[in-house]
C-alpha cells in the first residue's frame, strides 16, 4: 500500500479468500441492480422493431448465408453439411464480439450513474455480458433443434456439454472485457480500434474453417487464442455431436480462469481513476 | 431504519485528504501513449492539488449537519467521498447503515430509459428488490408527482420532475444515512416545502442527513451543526447559527470590500 493512502470503509480490507468472499458479498447485495440492467437490456433491444429476436436472429443468419457462398462455392471447404458447422462455431463466436464490443462502451453509457453513485462497475460489465449470454443461449437452442433434426437425425451426447462450454465462454470473455473497458476509460480511441481487433480475431479463430486445417507447426500458437480453443470445443459438442477433447477442454478452463482473474485485477486496479475521468 | 435508537455514530470521517490532478496534457489516446512510450516522453503534463486536507467529522443518528462555504471550497468532494464515489487519497471514511445520496440530482438517471424504468434501476442500485419497489412504487410517483410521465423517457422531464423524482427514489429505500448536494434549490417552492416535511420526519425517526447548500435560510431551519469549508479545510465548526453567522459576517465583508 503506497505511503500515505489507508483504508475506508469499503472495500473492506481483506487478503486472500476473505477477500473475495467480501467481493462476492458486496456483489450480491447489487443483484437488483444487475437483474433490472439485464432486464432492461433485452427489452430495449426488443422492443425496437416488432419482429423483435427474429430480427436480431435474421442479422447473424445472414452473415452465414454468405459465409456459405463463399466458402462452399469459390473456396471449397471440404466439410459435409458446411451449414451445419458455421452455425455451430459463429453465433457463439458474435456473441464474443458483441460482448467485447460493449465493454468498450458500457461505462460510458452510463456515465450518470457512475459518477453520481457508488457501486461495483463491474455489474455494468457483469449486466452486458449476462443479457448477451441469454440471447446466446435461445439462437443456440433453436440451433441445436435444427443441427439435431437434418444434421445428426437424433440428439448426440455432445449437446450435454454446451453448457459447459458456454461457461467457458463467459468466463475467458469478460476476463478481456475487464481490461477493454478500463483502456476506453483511460484512452478514447479503444472505441475505434476494438473493431479491427475483432475482425482480425475472428479470421485467427476457426469459424469458416476446421481447427484441423491449420498446419500441424502453427497449432501450438495458434491455440494460444482462447477463442480457438473455445469455437474448436463448439464444432467438437455441436458439429461433431462428440465429447469433446478433455485435454483441449481443461487447457482452455485453465485459459479462462487465468484471463478472469488477471482482467479483474486490471480492472480493480484502475477502478478509482476510472470512476473520476468516465 | 435500523433498530438502534440510542444516539450512533453514522458518518466519521479522519484525517481525510483528496489530491485531483490537473493535466495541462493528458494522454488520450493509445497511438498517442504507444508513441511517448517509444519515446520515453512522460505520458502526463500535470499539476496536483489537494481538493480536501485533514477533514474530521462525525455525525451521530439523528443530525443534520450541513456544509458551507463558497463554490470550490470542497463541499461536494467531501460528500462524495463519504458516498463512495471517490476514493480518498488518505484517510479513514465510515458510513454505518444503509446510504443513499441525492448527488447532481437526476445525473445518475439516464435519459433514454422512462422513469419508471430508472426508479427500478435506482431502486436496484440501493439494494431494493423487485418486490420492495411494487411496494412502495405508488407513493414515489405520486410523491414525485409526475403521473403519467412515469412511463415517458426521462429526456422529456424538466429538471424539476427528474429532481422530484430522484428525491423520491431514494427516500424509498429506508435509508438510515442521506447525503444531499444542493438539490433542494431545483423544485419549485411547494416541492421544496414537501421535502423539507419528509426530511424532518426522516430525522425524527433517527435519521441522518449530512448536506450541502448555498441556502442559508434553508439550512439554518434543518440543520443543527453546520461545517464552513475553505479552501479544502474546515474553517469553522459548531452549532448551526453561529457558523453561518460568522460565514455571512465575512462573505458580507468581502462584497463589500469589492465594491
Amino acid at each position: 500500500m503506497p505511503k500515505g493512502s489507508s483504508e475506508t470503509s469499503r472495500p473492506p480490507p481483506e487478503r486472500g479468500r476473505g477477500r473475495i468472499a467480501a467481493r462476492a458479498r458486496e456483489l450480491w447485495r447489487f443483484r437488483f441492480m444487475l437483474r433490472s440492467l439485464i432486464l432492461r437490456d433485452l427489452k430495449v433491444k426488443y422492443k425496437r422493431s416488432t419482429l423483435g429476436f427474429l430480427w436480431t436472429f435474421l442479422n447473424p443468419l445472414l452473415t452465414v448465408s454468405i459465409l456459405i457462398a463463399v466458402f462452399r462455392v469459390v473456396i471449397r471447404i471440404p466439410l459435409e453439411h458446411y451449414w451445419a458447422f458455421l452455425l455451430s462455431g459463429y453465433f457463439a463466436w458474435n456473441a464474443v464480439q458483441h460482448m467485447l464490443l460493449s465493454s468498450s462502451y458500457i461505462l460510458q453509457t452510463h456515465s450518470g450513474l457512475v459518477r453520481s453513485t457508488a457501486f461495483p462497475k463491474e455489474v455494468l460489465l457483469f449486466g452486458a455480458a449476462i443479457s448477451r449470454l441469454i440471447e446466446l443461449a435461445i439462437e443456440l437452442a433453436l440451433i441445436l433443434a435444427v443441427l439435431g433434426l437434418v444434421h445428426h437425425q437424433g440428439v448426440p451426447v455432445g449437446y450435454a456439454f454446451l453448457p459447459l462450454l458456454m461457461l467457458l465462454l463467459a468466463v475467458a470473455t469478460a476476463g478481456l472485457m475487464f481490461p477493454i473497458a478500463t483502456a476506453s476509460v483511460l484512452f478514447t480511441d479503444v472505441q475505434h480500434t476494438l473493431p479491427i481487433l475483432t475482425t482480425s480475431l475472428f479470421y485467427l479463430t476457426p469459424i469458416f474453417y476446421p481447427a484441423d486445417m491449420v498446419p500441424e507447426s502453427f497449432r501450438g500458437l495458434y491455440f494460444a487464442n482462447p477463442f480457438a480453443r473455445l469455437i474448436t470445443l463448439f464444432h467438437q459438442a455441436l458439429y461433431e455431436g462428440r465429447v469433446p477433447d478433455g485435454g483441449l477442454l481443461l487447457g482452455t478452463a485453465a485459459i479462462a480462469l487465468g484471463l478472469f482473474a488477471a482482467g479483474y485485477a486490471v480492472f480493480n486496479r484502475y477502478k478509482d481513476v476510472c470512476n473520476e475521468l468516465v | 431504519m435500523s433498530s438502534s435508537s440510542a444516539r450512533s455514530v453514522r458518518i466519521e470521517c479522519r484525517g481525510v485528504c483528496k489530491r485531483f490532478y490537473y493535466y495541462s496534457h493528458r494522454t488520450t489516446t493509445l497511438r498517442e501513449w504507444f508513441i511517448r512510450a517509444v519515446m520515453r516522453r512522460p505520458l502526463h503534463v500535470r499539476s496536483e492539488e489537494f481538493i480536501l486536507r485533514d477533514f474530521n467529522l462525525r455525525v451521530e443518528s439523528g443530525e443534520v449537519v450541513a456544509l458551507i462555504g463558497r463554490n470550490g471550497s470542497g463541499k461536494s468532494t467531501a460528500l462524495r467521498l463519504i458516498a463512495g464515489i471517490y476514493a480518498p487519497t488518505a484517510g479513514t471514511i465510515r458510513v454505518n447503515g444503509r446510504l443513499a445520496s441525492v448527488i447532481e440530482l437526476g445525473v445518475g438517471f439516464h435519459p433514454d430509459l422512462t422513469g419508471a424504468e430508472n426508479v427500478e434501476l435506482a431502486a436496484g442500485v440501493m439494494g431494493l428488490g423487485p418486490r420492495a419497489l411494487r411496494e412502495r412504487y405508488k407513493e414515489i410517483v405520486a410523491f414525485a408527482e409526475i403521473g403519467a410521465f412515469i412511463e415517458m423517457p426521462m429526456k422529456y422531464y424538466s429538471s424539476g420532475m427528474s429532481a422530484r423524482l430522484a428525491f423520491a427514489v431514494s427516500m424509498c429505500a429506508d435509508p438510515d444515512v442521506v447525503l444531499i448536494d444542493e438539490v433542494l434549490a431545483v423544485g419549485d417552492e411547494a416541492f421544496r416545502a414537501k421535502c423539507i416535511d419528509r426530511l424532518a420526519s426522516f430525522v425524527e425517526r433517527g435519521g441522518t442527513i449530512l448536506l450541502v447548500s448555498h441556502e442559508m435560510p434553508t439550512v439554518a431551519k434543518l440543520c443543527q451543526r453546520a461545517v464552513w469549508m475553505e479552501n479544502g479545510r474546515i474553517r469553522k465548526a459548531g452549532p448551526a447559527a453561529e457558523v453561518i453567522a460568522a460565514y455571512q459576517e465575512e462573505s458580507g465583508a468581502r462584497q463589500e470590500s469589492e465594491d
